[in-house]
């Protein structure tokens, strides 16, 4: 909207401005004709220089712009024009609301600069007339625009902010130039007129004087006087501070310009910051608590007291010149202090600057401590412009000094040193087994954005070890590593100083601190508490990696186990363990090792036997519990007792295996002697070796997976990883890594629960079938004794005849019963089969580990999957005859 | 309302030109009235001084040219 109205309104200025057409015509015709040509040209002009984003080179101010225009009237000696303007500037002013002029400063800028050239031409035309218009208008003539206003016209906007030394000055009728200085102007070919010039100077001075006391009561040095009280603080005797306006003003009481007014306000805002940061200085340090402030929160304080007192010397200076007058600047017999409010606006910029700056960072700070404290200080210092970071490293060097030292005592000494929770590290009061994984933290809140996340996390461990090495290891070879660290530390070119901005010094140190104490805590571990000889007993004894005195113990509480689970003493088992060991060669093993492996009975329910509740446990203590937790132990359990279960569902079938084998010859007996019920006997027992020798074939392979693909492979794995770590944080990820995958690859992880529960029932259902064989063959036993004493039974028949019946119901019986227990067997062989069915198809379900070498081994001729397709294939048959009958009809 | 605003304004206008006036800037009170206008649209002030000034030295420069010319 705006560009449309001002082009309307600057092609109306061009016309008014440009000599009219008839004016022309006298001239010449050819004249008016090149009027439109130019008067297009200088609208082109005019609107692009509007068009160009000129900022006004000087303040927006009405009341200075009206004050410069009456000093000028002046020193014109026109007091009395000066007087007439103040009257209409006032009336001017005073209008407002709408219909009235809103950028009166503009206007009143563009009329005195217009007066002022107005007026320049009047002294050209009349004393170097000729020559300077035909030079001014030269350009003009050629058809081109003059270049910009030249050097002289730009004086005009500065000549408000410093008295001129000289002026060319209209005066009536008379041309003169008027001189301040001592020295007499040279007047460049202008005519001097001189008519009683000392008498129109001297009274236009006492005019100008007079109305400036007027419009003000306070002296301008009584005025700097206050700033300078204000500046530190202080109310001084016209410049106060305000409580509603929140700053310092002059006191209202006063008649003082407008425009001085505005600008004393200006130069309090030094003040106003002072006090703020002086405020918090003394809050913090005076009448605080020390637990809300922390070290770092003195040091704080103590580096803005610092800031504080380069300022005061400022202060201090600006003082001292108050008095002194200016240097060559004297104007007429007044002689002007050094400092006015305008110098002292120069003077104060930059102490401005850095105070709003520290102002800033005592807000910013305000409630925090410790590390957080530090960390908003850093995110002020990423700033680009060079003094604010200056001064934010001051600081941060003093602010950070203390964390630093608490680093440096925690990862050399393992002193937390933090009475005031500023630290980023955390101590909680645990238990020696616990310190290593809770004993310490980080605090994330705490942690200045400087220090990496890494490095803090190295940071953290450090002490840790070192703490753990003292607690835990009654270690005290640590300092020795910590002294090894810090000559090495200072040998790669830092002095063991740390401070702010040397964080790579910092690396440097806490790297070298961290792979010495480490490396000692790992020693201690390795040699002192001899972690992998435990690891191997664990393994040899939980993991039945020891086969013979596996078998031993197996062998020796198999038959206390079969007892109710409330009537097995678990000194009887205890003692029984002992024989175990000796028997076996775990014998060889060392004392100490063999001293640890106990026979732990969990809690039991009603109806558990002792095979559910026995188990084996392996005590570890301080340190290598911190290894060796709880819940790892619990986990150590979890597959000792499957692969317990696992070796006493092969034990059973090897047992079955036993029991079966005498009775080869006594089934060659029964299928020889051709009797029907015979046979049938035959016929069962066969089932059941097949039967049994199908569940073997399970058994042994699944054990196979388990003790080559799964532990060995594991173990072999873990051995390679415990080489490698670097610190007790890579053990024990390397340990937990080996328990996890040898509990997901035993399927017993929480992803194969369904697979487990599987492999549960098929574990009952073989030791049902073993209950069932070992009946069976006891009873075909008892029919066999029974036909090999035929001849006696037959002379028992002839004496006893009464008693015929009844043994011919007996020996029915037992046929009966071997019926019955031929269709057990069915079932079971049916269940077992529809089970183990199961369990191959879900083998290639589960994803997340390899059992591609389990499900070959266990179907190796690939005899379940056809199994398995003939059962899934039959219905499709079915479907398919009807096309083939289709077919061929 | 439009009475009274249209007083105003020209209130403010004879003002402005008597201060014109008392600081001999030359200007006629229909170009005054032009040169408020654009102030008000928050034309810069320099650059609008400086444009009045070039205007006038071309006019000045036309009217002496023609005016040369002319016998």
């Amino acid at each position: 909207m705006g560009s449309k109205e001002v082009s309307a309104l600057v092609r109306e200025l061009v016309y008014r401005l440009l000599p009219s057409k008839s004016e022309l015509e006298q001239g010449g015709a050819d004249r008016a004709g090149r009027l439109d040509a130019i008067a297009e040209r200088a609208y082109n002009y005019a609107v692009r220089i509007f068009g160009s984003r000129i900022v006004p080179s000087i303040i927006n101010d009405e009341g200075a712009m009206a004050e410069s225009i009456k000093r000028q009237l002046v020193l014109q000696g026109r007091s009395s024009d000066a007087l007439a303007f103040a009257d209409l500037h006032r009336r001017f002013s005073a209008q407002i609301g709408p219909g009235c002029v809103e950028n009166k400063w503009a206007l009143l800028y563009v009329l005195r600069s217009l007066a002022e050239d107005q007026r320049r031409e009047n002294a050209e035309t009349r004393g170097i007339a000729g020559s300077l218009t035909s030079t001014l208008s030269g350009p003009a003539s050629h058809g081109g625009l003059p270049a910009l206003p030249a050097p002289l016209d730009r004086t005009g906007p500065c000549d408000n902010l410093s008295p001129p030394k000289s002026m060319v000055v209209s005066n009536g009728q008379m041309l003169k130039v008027q001189n301040y200085g001592s020295t007499s102007f040279p007047s460049g070919g202008v005519l001097i007129l001189s008519k009683d010039t000392e008498n129109a100077k001297a009274s236009a001075i006492r005019e100008f004087v007079e109305l400036c006391q007027e419009e003000s009561e306070i002296s301008e040095g009584a005025l700097v006087r206050d700033v300078l009280y204000a500046c530190q603080g202080i109310d001084g005797r016209y410049v106060k501070f305000e409580k509603e306006l929140d700053g310092f003003i002059v006191d209202e009481a006063f008649r003082v310009p407008r425009a001085t007014r505005m600008l004393v306000r200006k130069l309090c805002e030094v003040g106003w910051l002072f006090r703020k940061v002086q405020q918090h200085i003394d809050e913090s340090i005076k009448q605080g608590h020390m637990e809300e402030i922390g070290t770092v929160g003195q040091a704080f304080c103590a580096s803005l007291q610092e800031e504080l007192s380069d300022y005061y010397r400022l202060i201090a200076v600006l003082e001292a010149q108050v008095h002194n007058p200016i240097p060559l600047m004297s104007v007429g017999n007044k002689v002007e202090n050094y400092l006015s409010l305008r110098r002292l606006l120069v003077w104060l910029a930059e102490p401005l600057v850095r105070m709003r700056l520290l102002a800033v960072l005592v807000d910013d700070c305000k409630g925090l401590k410790g590390g957080a404290m530090a960390g908003a200080i850093h995110m002020h210092a990423q700033h680009g412009a060079p003094i604010v970071r200056s001064i934010m490293a001051r600081l941060l060097v003093r602010v950070c000094s203390p964390l630093f030292e608490m680093v440096r005592r925690w990862v050399l000494e393992g002193e937390l040193d933090d009475i005031y929770e500023e630290f980023f590290v955390v101590g909680h009061p645990v238990k020696a087994e616990a310190l290593w994984r809770e004993g310490y933290r980080l605090q994330s809140g705490m942690l200045p954005s400087f220090i990496p996340e890494s490095l803090a996390q190295r940071i953290l461990r450090t002490g840790k070890s070192i703490n753990f090495l003292r607690v835990c290891c009654d270690d005290h070879g640590w300092a020795e590593a910590a002294r090894d660290a810090v000559a090495a530390a200072s040998n790669s070119g830092n002095r063991g100083g740390l401070g702010y901005g040397e964080t790579e010094a910092l690396e440097v140190m806490v790297v070298e601190a961290a792979r010495k104490i480490d490396g000692h805590v790992l020693k201690i571990m390795y040699d002192q508490y001899r972690l992998r000889d435990h690891c191997l007993a664990i393994k040899r004894y939980l993991l039945l990696g020891q086969g013979d005195f596996i078998q031993y113990l197996m062998d020796l509480v198999g038959p206390d186990l079969s007892q109710p689970a409330n009537t097995v003493s678990s000194f009887k088992l205890a003692g029984l363990l002992e024989s175990a060991i000796r028997a076996s060669n775990a014998q060889y093993d060392e004392g100490e090792i063999l001293d640890r492996l106990r026979v732990k009975m969990m809690p039991y329910n009603d109806g558990d036997r002792g095979w559910d509740v026995f188990s084996l446990e392996y005590i570890l203590r301080d340190p290598l519990n911190t290894i060796f937790t709880e819940a790892v132990m619990a986990n150590y359990l979890k597959v000792f007792n499957f692969l317990w279960r696992l070796k006493r569902v092969e034990h059973a079938l090897s047992a079955t295996w036993q029991t079966m084998k005498p009775n080869c010859s006594l089934a060659r007996l029964f299928t020889s002697s051709g009797s029907a019920e015979k046979s049938q006997v035959a016929a069962i027992l066969r089932r059941c070796q097949t039967l049994r020798n199908e569940m073997n074939h399970f058994v042994t392979n699944l054990q196979y997976y388990i003790m080559f693909e799964v532990l060995e492979y594991s173990w072999a794995k873990f051995l390679e990883e415990m080489e490698d770590a670097q610190d007790l944080d890579d053990l024990i990820a390397a340990h937990e890594r080996y328990l996890t995958s040898i509990i997901e690859k035993s399927l017993l992880g929480e992803r194969s629960k369904l697979l487990c529960k599987t492999l549960c029932s098929l574990f009952d259902l073989i030791l049902r079938f073993r209950a069932l064989a070992d009946r069976l063959y006891e009873n075909a036993r008892a029919v066999q004794a029974r036909s090999d004493s035929s001849l006696r039974k037959k002379l028992e028949r002839e004496l006893f005849l009464s008693n015929t019946s009844r043994k011919a119901a007996s020996m029915d019986f037992t046929v009966e019963f071997l019926k019955g227990m031929g269709d057990e067997m069915d079932g079971v062989a049916a269940e077992y089969s529809s089970l183990f069915e199961g369990f191959i198809a879900q083998l290639p379900v589960q994803q997340h580990v390899d059992l591609k070498f389990l499900s070959f081994r266990l179907d190796f001729s690939e005899f379940y999957i056809r199994q398995h397709m003939n059962m899934s294939t039959a219905p499709l048959k079915l479907k398919r005859t009807p096309i083939k009958a289709s077919r061929s009809s | 309302m439009e009475d009274g605003m249209n007083e105003r304004a020209r209130e403010t206008l004879e003002l402005a030109y008597r201060m014109s006036n008392l600081l001999k800037t030359g200007l006629d009170r229909s170009t005054l009235a032009v040169v408020m206008a654009l102030t008000e649209q928050g034309v810069n002030p320099e650059a609008l001084a400086a444009v009045v000034k070039e205007l006038r030295r071309e006019a000045a420069a036309l009217r002496s040219v023609s005016f040369s010319s002319a016998p």
